[in-house]
């Protein structure tokens, strides 16, 4: 996109164009194949790090912390499912998000989920793993469940409303 | 048939949902919130009862069962205010009846580990992990039909 300083999308499509990726997504199937893998991979994050969120907030009491954790790594997979099919989408169509208003908020939401997460873990996830089935976690727990559970629905509302702020949409706070 | 789609076709409501600037993008927001409580929950109880978290007891799953419900009407609700804007397309597409199918036998599945897995705790029965296998396989192809509908109608409208 003329005007761009930082990144050329042109680059991106030519190199995006190289290796296949282009031509797989403009086939008949490829962009609802990849669409799918990146809604199964939402359900399975949303599923469980909502899951994780929803006990830290007191939701399915009995339930032992430590050992919903290991749902956790299946967040993670949904997730890199989502970063990979996110990939492919991007690299195929970088005008269409780079300047997608949707697309920026949607990335600043997982930056807020993101920070967040590395928050718990730095800060209260020790107190949260050491407590038992029946406990209540602390506020400060379930202050970050609360932000990481609004910041993944706000994933899919931005996610959701990519479409309508496609071009002529373009909004380059950078340029 | 295309005289019931073109009647529902005209009436306030589907225009509504057609023609407002935020009618159809919402509904879709709160469509795609509600499965991802639905089929995320029913993941998460087919992941468990496949062996993933152990230590967390298995009959307490059974409270995460609200949320999938939860998300379950507000998926169906805004389904139907979706049907309404293009029941053509939709009706006509047997992808749309194959994501029906998907979402029924994931239920089905979801119920049978509810009723009979869940509170069984440790004394799980064998066919259990079967049934958690096959009820992740319906969600997923539940979502890939549902996406995959969107590229299958044949047609948009009857009027």
């Amino acid at each position: 996109m003329a005007g761009d300083p930082l990144i050329s999308t042109d680059a991106i499509l030519r190199w995006s164009y190289d290796v296949g990726i282009f031509g797989f997504m403009n086939s008949r199937w490829g962009w609802p194949t990849v669409e799918s893998v990146h809604f199964i991979g939402l359900a399975l994050l949303v599923g469980c790090v909502g899951a994780f969120d929803l006990r830290m907030m007191g939701v399915a009491r009995g339930l032992s912390m430590k050992a919903l954790h290991r749902l956790v790594p299946f967040g993670v997979l949904g997730f890199a499912m989502n970063a990979g099919s996110g990939f492919l989408f991007f690299t195929a169509a970088p005008a269409q998000y780079l300047y997608n208003p949707a697309f920026q908020l949607k990335a600043l939401s997982m930056l807020i989920a993101g920070l967040n997460m590395m928050l718990f873990y730095a800060t209260t996830a020790k107190a949260v793993v050491a407590m038992t089935p029946e406990d209540d976690a602390p506020l400060a727990a379930k202050i970050i469940a609360g932000v990481s559970l609004a910041s993944w629905i706000g994933v899919i509302t931005f996610g959701r409303l990519l479409t309508f702020f496609r071009p002529p949409y373009h909004w380059c706070f950078w340029c | 048939m295309i005289a019931i789609f073109a009647w529902i076709e005209q009436t306030p409501l589907s225009i509504f949902m057609r023609e407002d600037l935020w009618a159809f993008p919402v509904t879709l927001i709160l469509h795609s919130v509600g499965m991802g409580m639905l089929a995320g929950g029913g993941m998460v109880i087919g992941l468990r009862v496949l062996g993933v978290a152990k230590g967390a007891r298995l009959e307490l799953f059974a409270k995460f069962i609200p949320v999938m419900q939860a998300g379950f009407w507000l998926a169906f609700v805004t389904g139907l205010l979706l049907l309404s804007a293009y029941p053509a397309k939709a009706l006509t597409n047997w992808v749309f009846a194959l994501k029906f199918v998907m979402l029924g036998a994931a239920g089905l599945l979801v119920r049978a580990m509810a009723k009979r897995v869940l509170p069984a705790g440790a004394a799980s029965p064998d066919w259990a992990r079967w049934v958690a296998g096959a009820s992740l396989v319906a969600w997923a192809g539940a979502i890939t039909a549902g996406r995959f509908l969107a590229y299958t109608n044949h047609m948009l409208l009857v009027t």
